[in-house]
């Protein structure tokens, strides 16, 4: 048998141990849409809610509770688990307003939640933070380690963290990568000097960020961004106060080729005076934004997702419409020598002539101060390389690039995991982007041409992935890059009766002259996570 | 309606051996399954002859221990919380601990067992205090209940114990007790003094890896020996070998031994030794034998689903699996053919229970 095909055994009886030991563990509601009624609150409110059994040793200082710092979902969950196991009867909007003011009074910095960001945005697939030997197994196996980088405490109360765990899943120390070592020693006795000096409570930044007046929101913005499988979009943002860091917001957007994609209202809530959370409805579809804004209060960086299927969104860049001329993204960015296409630049004060460097022409078809649709020609001399797009006397360097032939494919994200389904569970999607790299010469970095145009299949991994046929049972890949897992459950078809898991390769395929360039990535399809709290 | 044949089955469970005059001792099957229910399956007859609902159970009946003399069952309920002691005659409730009190939340991680004699069940928990606003893990613990206490059980004899135990078993004397954890411990049952303690994790092999084991079933019928997969790595780098071996611990003479049968090419959850021929029987998605005399695989077969669990007919005649799903087969020790297959009543599921055999 080969070694892939133990560590193949490995992880399926790691796995069944994994759900077998974590019986005791309590489930989690969906995540509440956070941003529909303006709270307002202060300590009064957490005393009335929290004091019982947080004391108030002195005024304004609960046990426990003012020890630690968190993000607005960490906070939230928290709260979760003192509803869910700690019979706290806590009515809706007064767990809003505790999460809205402790995320103000004891948050996060930017500087402090940029790492661990990702989870906040629920972006899929994401290779955890590297935080040194231990942590990975100790801490980062059954959630993220990003959800730990999401905290702020001293090495004290990092300690408390360990008993309530190994007191809430007793199991835990008897699970795989747990019952290997000596996991309550290492824990309560090396990790939290380690956690309270890498994490501590008190830091020069969040004490800076917490005495800033919170920035007004209100106003224009200028939208670009991209939908892995779905492609770039370009639009606007009007954003009112409704008072108390609320907001209510208008995204208008479109495609790259002026489509209108959809007129959206969100209601906004903004927490630490920089975590936008949004909840819209695009089309039918619950969908949510989580941005940030920046700390010069001018331009909001994140992700939207659909509320029930987070994997399922984009990355949105928000600029303030007042400021000075700028490009901010042009779509398609990749050009081809000897061809000529039509593109979009999408940017602020866009205004004069409109020049991608040597070997072009380009013809401007239309053009707003903020939005420019051109045609530009790429003559059969033009060298190959990143372009600099200048329109009047603004410039944006590497916003285009010349190519003649894709040299690499490089699939993102290169180790991906679907879920199949399986009674109220959905099935959980992977979606896959092929980007286009010319090598260049030694020394230089390869040039990026963005996501390309590819067709898609999948292929068995190994052997084993060949003999159980994972091809035929795990699911499909779209044409679009999107892989949709098959149903969940035995499948009487199988050997063992297994359900629809599978290890595959992902190839993305690209003709060039009759030549296919081929990129792949790794693919797994296990079973569904029972649930799906708000920071993974 | 359920509880009631419940009761009528319980009540004619075993009759009608006391009809005969000299009466041939049965093997009686048991097995618990979601979210309440502890089965006795008459293994030939192929039959469940009782459905017990035990009490207060709450979600699933795991670990199911029997009496030596076949009357009761000890279950672990209550989330790991409570002990159940059942009268299998019956069907009644006749023991029961709940090991948690006051704002001290108790639990055992599969660690009960009973002694020899049937006096005194001997328990790992895992306590920890909650207070107002803070969790405090405490120390583990051995507790020891006597058997007679009914149904508000407490210890008669409380010592410390290590931390991470997944399998108490009593030793054939009744003297001591051994606890599977990072080592294999052995504790006097009287006084709770550590008698001794011999590597698991540093298990002396050299070239082997740290060894990886995670058994919960505390299966030693019918030899008093209980034998469980370790797996480890042989050698390192590009030559290291995964191997499947077979830890051995005879509860009589306390010899614990390590045999390598394979390069590890399957996964096993549970193993039982058979009266025949140094025999060892294991499951998960494949039914194996393998012939310890000369630490070899005989013979390896799939099976239509997973169990996790198995079990022996006590004159070796017969392989039981089950756990998982909610079915109990039955194999043939020569050709690891089934002879049948039995679903529990209504289909409930029975996880990571244990499969147990009695006579009676
Ligand atoms: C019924 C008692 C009770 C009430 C009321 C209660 N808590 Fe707790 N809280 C606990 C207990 C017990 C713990 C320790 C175990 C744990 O972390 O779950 C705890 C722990 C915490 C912690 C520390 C968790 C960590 O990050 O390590 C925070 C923060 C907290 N509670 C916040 C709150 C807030 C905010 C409220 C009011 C909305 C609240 N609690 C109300 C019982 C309570
Ligand atoms: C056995 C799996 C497991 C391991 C190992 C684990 N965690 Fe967790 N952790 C959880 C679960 C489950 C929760 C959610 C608890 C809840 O709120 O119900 C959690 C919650 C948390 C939280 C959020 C708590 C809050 O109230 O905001 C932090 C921070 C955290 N873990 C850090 C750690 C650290 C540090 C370690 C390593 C010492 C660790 N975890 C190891 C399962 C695990």
């Amino acid at each position: 048998m080969s070694l892939s095909s133990i560590d193949r055994l490995r992880r399926w009886r790691r796995a069944m141990l994994g759900c077998v030991m974590l019986l005791g563990a309590a489930g989690w509601l969906a995540a509440p849409a956070m941003a529909d009624a303006p709270p307002a609150a202060d300590q009064q409110t957490v005393r009335t809610w929290c004091a019982g059994c947080h004391t108030e040793d002195t005024p304004g200082q609960f046990q426990r509770l003012s020890a630690v710092r968190k993000s607005p979902e960490g906070w939230q969950m928290t709260i979760f688990r003192m509803q869910h196991v700690h019979n706290l009867a806590l009515p809706d909007d007064a767990r809003d307003a505790i999460v809205k003011f402790l995320s103000d009074t004891q948050g996060l910095a930017p500087s402090e939640s940029a790492a661990g960001r990702f989870a906040l945005e629920r972006r899929p697939n994401m290779p955890d933070l590297k935080l040194g030997d231990d942590l990975p197994d100790m801490c980062g196996r059954c959630h993220s380690l990003a959800r730990v980088s999401l905290q702020r405490r001293d090495a004290d109360t990092w300690l408390r963290l360990v008993h309530m765990h190994v007191g809430q899943f007793p199991s835990l120390e008897y699970q795989a990568s747990a019952r290997d070592r000596y996991w309550w020693d290492i824990a309560t006795k090396q990790l939290p000097a380690k956690l309270g000096a890498m994490f501590p409570f008190d830091t020069q930044a969040w004490r800076g960020w917490m005495n800033r007046p919170h920035a007004d929101l209100g106003g224009e913005w200028l939208v670009h961004g991209h939908s892995p499988g779905k492609g770039d979009f370009v639009g606007t943002l009007s954003v009112k106060a409704t008072g108390g860091d609320n907001y209510t917001a208008h995204y208008s957007l479109q495609s790259p080729e002026g489509k209108p994609i959809g007129e959206i209202d969100s209601l906004v809530r903004v927490y630490t005076g920089y975590e936008w959370r949004g909840s819209s409805k695009v089309g039918s579809v619950d969908t949510h934004e989580v941005l940030a804004l920046s700390e010069d209060g001018r331009r909001l960086t994140g992700r939207w997702f659909e509320a029930a299927h987070t994997e399922v969104g984009g990355d949105v860049v928000a600029e303030r419409a007042e400021g000075p001329a700028a490009v901010f993204m042009v779509s398609p960015r990749a050009l081809k020598i000897g061809t000529t296409s039509e593109v979009l630049i999408a940017g602020r004060g866009l205004n004069g002539t409109v020049t991608f460097g040597n070997g072009t022409s380009v013809k401007v078809l239309k053009a707003s101060p903020t939005l420019i649709r051109a045609s530009v020609k790429v003559n059969d001399k033009a060298a190959p390389g990143p372009r600099a797009v200048t329109v009047g006397r603004t410039s944006a360097a590497d916003m285009a690039a010349v190519y003649d032939k894709v040299d690499r494919l490089d699939v993102q994200p290169a180790y991906g995991i679907a879920r199949v389904g399986g009674g109220h569970i959905d099935p959980v999607t992977a979606q896959f982007e092929a980007f286009g790299f010319i090598e260049s010469q030694a020394g230089q970095a390869p040039v990026a041409l963005g996501p390309m145009n590819v067709s898609w299949k999948v292929e068995p991994y190994n052997a084993d992935a060949v003999k159980a046929q994972d091809v035929k049972f795990a699911g499909r890949i779209q044409p679009d890059g999107s892989f949709v897992p098959g149903p969940g459950g035995p499948n009487p078809e199988r050997v063992f009766g297994t359900n629809n898991a599978g290890d595959l390769t992902v190839v993305a395929g690209l003709d060039q002259e009759g030549k296919e360039l081929r990129g792949q990535a790794h693919l797994i399809v296990t079973v569904q996570r029972w649930n799906t709290p708000p920071i993974y | 309606m359920r509880p009631l044949i419940a009761c009528a089955l319980a009540l004619s469970l075993f009759g009608s051996q006391n009809l005969s005059a000299r009466p041939a001792l049965r093997d009686y099957i048991l097995t618990g399954a979601k979210p309440d229910h502890l089965f006795v399956i008459d293994a030939a007859a192929r039959k469940v002859t009782s459905d017990i609902r035990v009490p207060d159970a709450n979600g699933i009946v795991g670990l199911v221990v029997p009496s030596p003399d076949g009357k009761r069952a000890y279950v672990l309920v209550n989330r790991m919380e409570s002990i159940s002691g059942i009268d299998l005659d019956t069907g009644k409730q006749v023991f029961r601990a709940n090991l948690s009190s006051g704002d001290e939340v108790v639990h055992s991680f599969f660690s009960v067992n009973i002694t020899p004699d049937g006096r005194e069940l001997i328990v790992h928990e895992l306590p920890t205090k909650r207070g107002l606003n803070e969790y405090h893990v405490q120390e583990p613990r051995f507790a020891i209940f006597k058997t007679d206490a009914g149904l508000d059980a407490k210890p008669v004899r409380v010592f410390p114990a290590p931390r991470r135990v997944h399998l108490v078993l009593p030793k054939a004397d009744g003297k001591s007790f051994y606890a599977l954890g990072f080592q294999l411990f052995e504790y006097d049952l009287a006084t709770g003094k550590k008698l001794g303690e011999r590597g698991i994790r540093n298990w002396g092999r050299p070239g082997y890896s740290t060894p990886d084991m995670l058994a919960f079933w505390p299966v030693t019928e019918p030899l008093d020996v209980f034998v469980t997969p370790v797996y480890s790595t042989l050698g390192t780098g590009k030559d290291a070998i995964a191997k499947t071996s077979l830890m051995k611990l005879d509860l009589k003479s306390g010899a614990l031994s390590y045999q390598d049968f394979e390069d590890t090419s399957a996964v096993i959850f549970s193993a039982v030794a058979s009266p025949r021929n140094g025999e060892v029987f294991t499951v998960y998605t494949q039914l194996s034998k393998i012939d310890t005399n000369k630490g070899v695989l005989v013979d390896r077969v799939n099976l239509p689903h997973t169990f996790y669990t198995i079990n022996i007919a006590s004159d070796g005649h017969e392989v039981f699996v089950g756990g998982t799903m909610c079915d109990v087969a039955f194999y043939d020790p020569d050709t690891l053919k089934q002879r049948a297959n039995l679903k529990l009543p209504g289909c409930p599921d029975q996880s990571i229970s244990t499969l147990r055999v009695i006579r009676r």
